[in-house]
């Protein structure tokens, strides 16, 4: 449905470019997670869809068609949740519904039927004459979402929804998402929660520096991690360990625990016999491929963005 | 403990540029202006107010008075056909009328019926101003007038004095049963159309025009608050066109204005007398020329508002930069200080202040009783500006909030 080829994008006086020849594709039906730390150029890349950047290099369709056109044309067919709450604070729930309705083209029986099924699917049926500013964060992002999905949108970008919720609004939100891709809409997940995306994408791009990184499903990303071995050893000093550890990869060490990115060719039996033999006593051992998070940090590497 | 947090404040206050702003710059700014302002508020303000005169007496004692004048007044326009027009618009600010008798009457012992010096005044001219030129071509011609009376009973000196000795007998003149005094021989006159100058009536345009320009803050923060918190990226991303956003922001704000004007229009004309000060008058009006000056004010202050709310990024950059520039209009136009008072220079830059053209309009309206005709030239420059700042505002509308 979307497809986005070589796109590249300089802001005004910006030393690099804030995306570097990025191409995805997001199909109806499937959650499309996006990953990145900050200043990976998400936002770059949401701004670009949701019409408020143009393009500089590459090329943004939907359905064959340019997006340019598209936004032009029927610019209601992609929605932006924002991270932001964008919605009017002094108004009520049902008056900042009514509001964007008229503005995405609704009107008459449409819009209210429209307004109402929105209220339903996000749960604000007690809330619809409360005003914005006197909700909840869960509440909130609701309505943001709700605002979202008024002129049915065929593509949604959700941009980090679920910041600053309690567990149960961000299970209702994670439910309201799946179902939203089920009845056939694309959607775009942005999380900086692993598990979030664990849980509900079926695709996972990480990007960093403007790059797409990894793209993929979820288990591809996570056959192509590399295997490690977690462990805590009594009997040896700090200095034996991580030498005798090395030989087997690469070793990282925090508050008494090991991990050994194992090395190609190295087998998980042949460290643990290795330690045993030096005298070591093992208290925990745990062996596995990294999880989404240890494979992004991995990709991106650790140092702060910001 | 103490130092840390005094320490805390002041680097707040040092990183808060528009706060600073607003505590440095503005006392700056107003002294400044307010001082050049007054400058000549102590000093005879009617020495600079430009006049004609329409002489026609061929006697000394018109040219005798108008060489007085003029050593206190300074030169007079040319004379023209249309001095009434002028006055009436304000171009000049009266005309000195000295009828064919004047010198005759003047030196006679009986006054005629009829006024032989008349003051015609801008029906704008400050009271005070008014009051105090009319005072003084009374003292002029009761001078003149003295002196001749008293050149004329030269020939009788003696018997003069002896009239003069006698105790029953104040003054030479009432001792020949003459008045000395001039007073009955000049006449001071507004060009006024059916309304009386009062203070009310002079202020009531002034501070219309400035609360209209109020909007601009409210407007500016309301606008900011859209931008920060994605709602207008929300409805550019639905397809709601620039010229849409713009338009849905300006006609509320238009129908306040109109509010605003109605509300303070009432205040003048009901509220005013009640509380025992004079009545704001808009008998016989021009209804359509208000109507048209409100407009293009609440056009002028919508556009501003706009520019601004596009230029600036955060509230606190509103709430500082949309009040002084408010002020500091109405300082420069004439709106807190009377722009006859400022010195000429000043009077030039008041020029430039929107809110000059709207108070130039509104007292066109109520004071000179101007028709649209009359006010088209205020108007114009309003509807210019504002178009100019919408212009703006549409440049950088579309700017992202960071």
């Amino acid at each position: 449905m979307l497809a986005i080829r070589n796109l590249s994008y300089r802001y005004p006086h910006a030393e690099k470019p804030a995306l570097a020849g990025v191409s995805l594709n997001a199909e109806r039906g499937q959650i499309l997670g996006l990953l990145g730390p900050n200043g990976a150029g998400k936002t770059t890349l949401i701004s670009h869809l949701s019409g408020l950047l143009p393009v500089q290099q590459g090329d943004i369709s939907i359905d064959g068609s340019p997006l340019s056109v598209i936004r032009r044309n029927t610019p209601t067919r992609i929605a932006v949740a924002p991270q932001d709450y964008a919605f009017y604070p002094m108004l009520t729930v049902t008056e900042n519904l009514e509001c964007f309705a008229a503005a995405g083209g609704l009107a008459g029986d449409r819009k209210r039927q429209r307004i109402a099924e929105c209220i339903a699917f996000s749960q604000l049926e007690h809330f619809a004459t409360v005003r914005a500013e006197r909700l909840s964060g869960g509440l909130r992002r609701r309505l943001n979402l709700a605002i979202a999905l008024l002129p049915e949108p065929e593509l949604i970008l959700l941009d980090e929804p679920t910041v600053g919720v309690d567990p149960q609004s961000r299970a209702f939100l994670l439910d309201a998402v799946k179902t939203l891709a089920n009845n056939g809409a694309a959607v775009i997940y942005t999380s900086h929660y692993m598990e979030e995306i664990e849980a509900i994408a079926d695709r996972v791009i990480i990007i960093d520096d403007g790059r797409v990184l990894r793209d993929g499903t979820l288990s591809e990303l996570l056959n192509d991690g590399v295997a490690h071995v977690r462990l805590a050893v009594d009997g040896m000093t700090e200095s034996q360990l991580n030498a005798l550890l090395a030989r087997y990869g690469a070793v990282e060490s925090s508050g008494g625990e090991w991990r050994v990115m194992l090395a190609t060719g190295q087998t998980p039996a042949a460290l643990l016999a290795a330690v045993e033999g030096a005298g070591g006593r093992l208290r925990h051992a745990e062996f596995g491929r990294a999880n989404l998070e240890q494979l992004f940090m991995t990709l991106t590497r650790r140092s702060l963005r910001d | 403990m103490l130092f840390a947090l005094i320490n805390k404040e002041l680097l707040a206050l040092t990183r808060d540029v528009n706060g600073l702003a607003a505590l440095f710059l503005m006392p700056v700014l107003f002294i400044i202006i307010m001082s050049l302002a007054l400058k000549d508020v102590y000093s005879p303000a009617i020495k600079s107010l430009q006049y004609t005169v329409d002489n026609r007496d061929n006697g000394k004692l018109a040219d005798t008075l108008l060489t007085e004048w003029e050593k206190r007044h300074g030169k007079p326009r040319q004379s023209s056909a249309t001095w009434s027009d002028e006055v009436r618009n304000g171009k000049l600010s009266y005309a000195l009328i000295i009828e064919k008798d004047f010198s005759r009457e003047l030196a006679a012992k009986q006054f005629g019926s009829n006024k032989q010096l008349r003051l015609i005044a801008d029906p704008g001219m400050d009271n005070g101003v008014y009051s105090a030129n009319n005072a003084e071509l009374i003292m002029i011609a009761t001078e003149l007038r003295a002196q001749a009376l008293l050149a004329a009973a030269q020939v009788s000196q003696h018997q003069m004095s002896q009239r003069l000795s006698r105790p029953e007998s104040k003054t030479p003149a009432g001792a020949l049963g003459t008045t000395v005094s001039a007073q009955s021989l000049v006449g001071t006159d507004r060009l006024a159309a059916g309304t009386r100058p009062t203070s009310v009536q002079q202020n009531v345009p002034a501070w219309l025009v400035f609360g209209m320009f109020f909007v601009v803050a409210s407007l500016a923060n309301l606008f900011i608050q859209e931008r920060q918190c994605g709602a207008l990226a929300r409805l550019a991303s639905l397809g709601v066109p620039t010229g849409t956003m713009i338009l849905s922001k300006a006609l509320p704000y238009l129908a306040i204005n109109g509010l605003q004007a109605a509300m303070m229009l009432a205040v003048g004309v009901w509220l005013m007398p009640l509380l025992g000060g004079d009545a704001l008058s808009l008998a016989g009006i021009d209804w359509n020329a208000l109507l048209l000056v409100l407009l293009a004010v609440s056009t002028a202050a919508i556009g501003l508002a706009l520019a601004l709310a596009s230029i600036v990024r955060t509230h606190a950059q509103a709430s500082a930069v949309g009040p002084i520039i408010n002020i500091l209009m109405a300082a420069i136009g004439g709106v807190m200080v009377p722009k006859f008072i400022m010195p000429e220079f000043m009077q030039r830059l008041a020029e430039f202040s929107p809110m000059s053209w709207g108070l130039d309009g509104m007292l066109a309206v109520l004071l000179r009783g101007s028709d649209v005709a009359g006010v088209l030239l205020p108007t114009a420059k309003l509807m210019g500006f504002a178009a100019l700042m919408v212009i703006i505002a549409l440049l950088f509308f579309r700017r992202p909030a960071n």
